[in-house]
């Protein structure tokens, strides 16, 4: 029953206001929390074994009448709703601490959970409409989350990153429309085998641009990011957490490869322009991650940074380099939640963002320290951790490719990357303890657990990293490296 | 065809002046208006079902929900617009569009289209048979809208 | 595709110019609204004129339904957004929230 994964949290966030006047605290937090376990337990572990067979298509009938509701769940789609489920259950546990000096716990949830419903109803449609209708909810709930705590700046990020998301979704709405127009439908599997006997290169061009533009936003790449690193600070940390580790990826990259790779197929040109885009990207973010005194806004360029990472993997088009980035984008999901929820343990206890004014907090957050730690150097690729071996693998594929400028360039920048994050350990937490922060605490329970939980996943798929990607990362990683046929060949309804 | 392009031209017309005007109220009559005519220009294309929805929530409801706003943000109103925009504007939106005539002419008969499908069942079925899928997505929608606006205008107690 | 599609383009692609536009030009928080309202009808137009040229008028119609739905959740948000902005600072002036720098 994949239609779970959209309904069942739809269903909890319209009960989430009536269990919320019932007990203000305990009752929104256990559903919450529950809904996000069960489905992170129904991927993991029903998952494979449903799509053993290959791709399962759902098409439900209600009452005896056959209604279509057509869903589609292959290794890609699997993968993703892993890493929804996985990180959106720490950020939710994270939650339950942080969220209760906001107030309105019961509707932050209910908006939590239509996000989450969103991004998971977005990686299991099967047209061009359902993805766009899903991207709109789950941005619909991130704007209002962003601005959940009602201050000036995060009005101000909130209101922006709707204006610039608006066009977004303009572009991407007008694409559809000509794709409808010259295929006459808007089915993944219609469209592919229209496109095919078509043949018609500048208009899909033009449409591939528009498409760009549109998902380029949401996945804040370079020239389209302006708004990220005014949102994803603003938030609440277990919000940025999701945008940063989810929402840019689900409704940014797992879009833009699923209807380049599946539905377009990855032309040469297609391929180049992603790659140069990444690397852009990787660059310029990096570099403007330096000179960031406030801890979440060099977080949030580092996110730029890294999306172009797995862009960069996904756009030289070999299973390897798609692999690569796949899992780049799993560990920096796991990696980047991290390192937000532990932003956000800092700025309870502190009461500030300001690199300059923190130091020494290890001595007093000993726990927060350490997963800090490790999920900057899991991003800036150490190894044996997680990000060290994606990485290692989005530059083996370009040398393999024979783009050894692009692997050298993407070396360089993993050097800056570790350079800002250490800059970010030292100032932060190592150090002479600041006087003012002699009486802090180190976070509360379960801020404390969903960021240990993220880190030991980021030491454990270090360590474990062949077996992860056996089972988890190769078979998506065929999936898209199948290009339209994994879409016309069996999701044929 | 006649009429249909004139009520295009009427309604782009309305558009523009819903940006250009100066008072908020006034923009937002004008987009009600540009609404109505999008939607009988709907319903001369043969979609009356879009064409209801067009006329009944943008002209209306949307409508209501800005009136709403600007009541609530009455003193909030003398934004002084820049002087350099008013006129670029204007020019700039007049060049565009002698831009999209040209880009649309040039671009006759250069799309290349598949025969388009039979429809098969009433929009009825289309819509409650057909895209099941979009009906689970617009409750979503419209939950994320309504806790969204529930969060916005939550009682602040205890907010630091 | 017939030419009265290219004719629909051209007043869709007019519509969402013209709204482009005003999202740079204006500072007034509702009348950007207003501008992102403009863009939306440029798309439904867009949508139905392909419907129309592609006898799909009822698929078209449902798209363009379910866009207006999202667009009546947007502009509640929205609304939300800008009433609490005023009540922070007052003023519905773009420029006044210019504190983040992007």
């Amino acid at each position: 029953m994949i239609i779970l994964f959209v309904v069942l949290p739809l269903i909890v966030a319209g009960l989430l206001p009536l269990a919320g006047k019932l007990s203000r605290r305990v009752l929104p937090d256990l559903l919450a929390n529950a809904t996000l376990a069960g489905l992170l337990a129904y991927a993991a572990v029903a998952g494979r074994a449903l799509i053993a067979g290959g791709p399962v298509l759902q098409q439900s009938s209600w009452l005896g009448e056959a209604v279509n509701i057509r869903l589609a769940l292959d290794a890609f789609s699997l993968f993703m709703l892993v890493a929804i489920a996985l990180v959106g259950l720490a950020a939710s546990l994270f939650s339950i601490d942080y969220m209760e000096h906001y107030g309105a716990k019961a509707n932050y949830y209910a908006l939590y959970l239509v996000m989450i419903a969103g991004m998971n109803g977005l990686v299991l449609a099967t047209d061009l409409f359902g993805v766009y209708l899903f991207l709109e909810v789950a941005a619909i709930a991130s704007y209002a989350l962003v601005a959940y705590g009602l201050g000036h700046d995060e009005l101000e990020a909130a209101f922006k990153y709707l204006m610039l998301s608006v066009v977004a979704s303009a572009f991407l709405l007008g694409a559809i429309a000509v794709i409808f127009g010259m295929t006459g439908s808007l089915d993944f599997a219609a469209v592919a085998a229209g496109l095919k006997e078509l043949n018609a290169g500048a208009v899909v061009g033009i449409a591939s641009a528009f498409f760009l533009l549109g998902f380029g936003l949401k996945a804040a790449l370079v020239p389209f990011h302006a708004w990220l690193p005014d949102a994803h600070p603003s938030a609440p940390a277990p919000i940025s957490a999701i945008l940063s580790g989810l929402l840019i990826k689900v409704s940014g990259v797992y879009a833009l490869t699923r209807i380049f790779l599946n539905v377009f197929g990855l032309t040469p040109a297609l391929s180049t322009v992603l790659m140069w885009l990444a690397t852009v990207s990787v660059v310029v973010a990096a570099f403007l991650a330096l000179g960031q005194k406030d801890m979440k806004r060099m977080l949030a360029y580092s996110s730029i940074s890294q999306v172009g990472y797995v862009v960069l993997g996904i756009g030289i088009g070999t299973p390897l380099g798609i692999a690569g980035g796949l899992f780049h984008l799993f560990n920096h999901a796991l990696a980047k939640g991290l390192l937000f929820l532990t932003s956000g343990s800092v700025q309870q206890a502190t009461g500030t963002r300001d690199l300059d004014r923190m130091g020494g907090l290890a001595k007093r957050m000993p726990i927060t320290a350490t997963t800090n730690l490790i999920g900057s150097l899991s991003i800036a690729g150490v190894p044996p951790l997680n990000g060290f071996w994606s990485k290692l693998l989005i530059i083996v594929a370009l040398v393999q490719a024979g783009h050894p400028v692009f692997a050298i360039i993407a070396v360089l920048a993993s050097v800056l990357t570790l350079w800002y994050y250490l800059l970010l350990q030292r100032k932060a937490f190592f150090g002479k303890l600041n006087e003012a922060w002699s009486g802090v605490k180190e976070a509360p329970f379960w801020m404390t657990l969903a960021t240990v939980l993220l880190a030991l996943l980021c030491v454990g798929i270090g360590i474990l990293f062949s077996s992860t990607v056996s089972t988890w990362i190769r078979p998506a990683a065929d999936v898209l490296a199948d290009g339209v046929h994994a879409v016309t060949g069996s999701w044929g309804f | 065809m006649v009429l249909q392009t004139a009520l295009l031209i009427g309604m782009v017309l309305f558009a523009v002046l819903a940006i250009l005007l100066k008072d908020v109220l006034r923009s937002a009559i004008a987009l009600a208006v540009a609404s109505l005519l999008l939607g009988i220009v709907f319903f001369r294309m043969g979609a009356p079902y879009a064409g209801v929805f067009e006329i009944s929530v943008v002209a209306g409801l949307i409508t209501v929900l800005f009136i709403l706003t600007i009541a609530l943000t009455r003193k909030g109103d003398e934004v002084r617009e820049s002087r350099l925009a008013n006129w670029v504007f204007p020019l700039a939106f007049v060049a565009f569009v002698i831009i999209d005539a040209l880009v649309m002419k040039g671009l006759i008969g250069k799309i290349p289209a598949l025969a388009g499908g039979t429809e098969t069942g009433t929009f009825g079925d289309i819509l409650w048979k057909g895209r099941t899928l979009d009906l689970v997505g617009q409750i979503a929608v419209i939950l994320a809208g309504v806790f969204a606006v529930l969060a916005l205008f939550r009682k602040r107690d205890n907010h630091d | 595709m017939t030419n009265t599609w290219y004719l629909y383009l051209f007043f869709a692609v007019a519509l969402v110019v013209a709204g482009l536009l005003g999202l740079l030009g204006r500072r007034n928080l509702i009348k950007l609204l207003i501008a992102i309202e403009v863009i939306g009808k440029g798309i439904t137009l867009l949508l139905l004129a392909t419907g129309y040229a592609k006898a799909s008028l009822l698929t078209a119609q449902a798209l363009v339904i379910t866009y207006i739905v999202i667009e009546v959740s947007l502009v509640a948000t929205a609304m939300a957004l800008i009433i609490n902005i005023y009540r922070e600072s007052k003023s519905l002036d773009i420029r006044s929230l210019a504190k983040l720098k992007g």
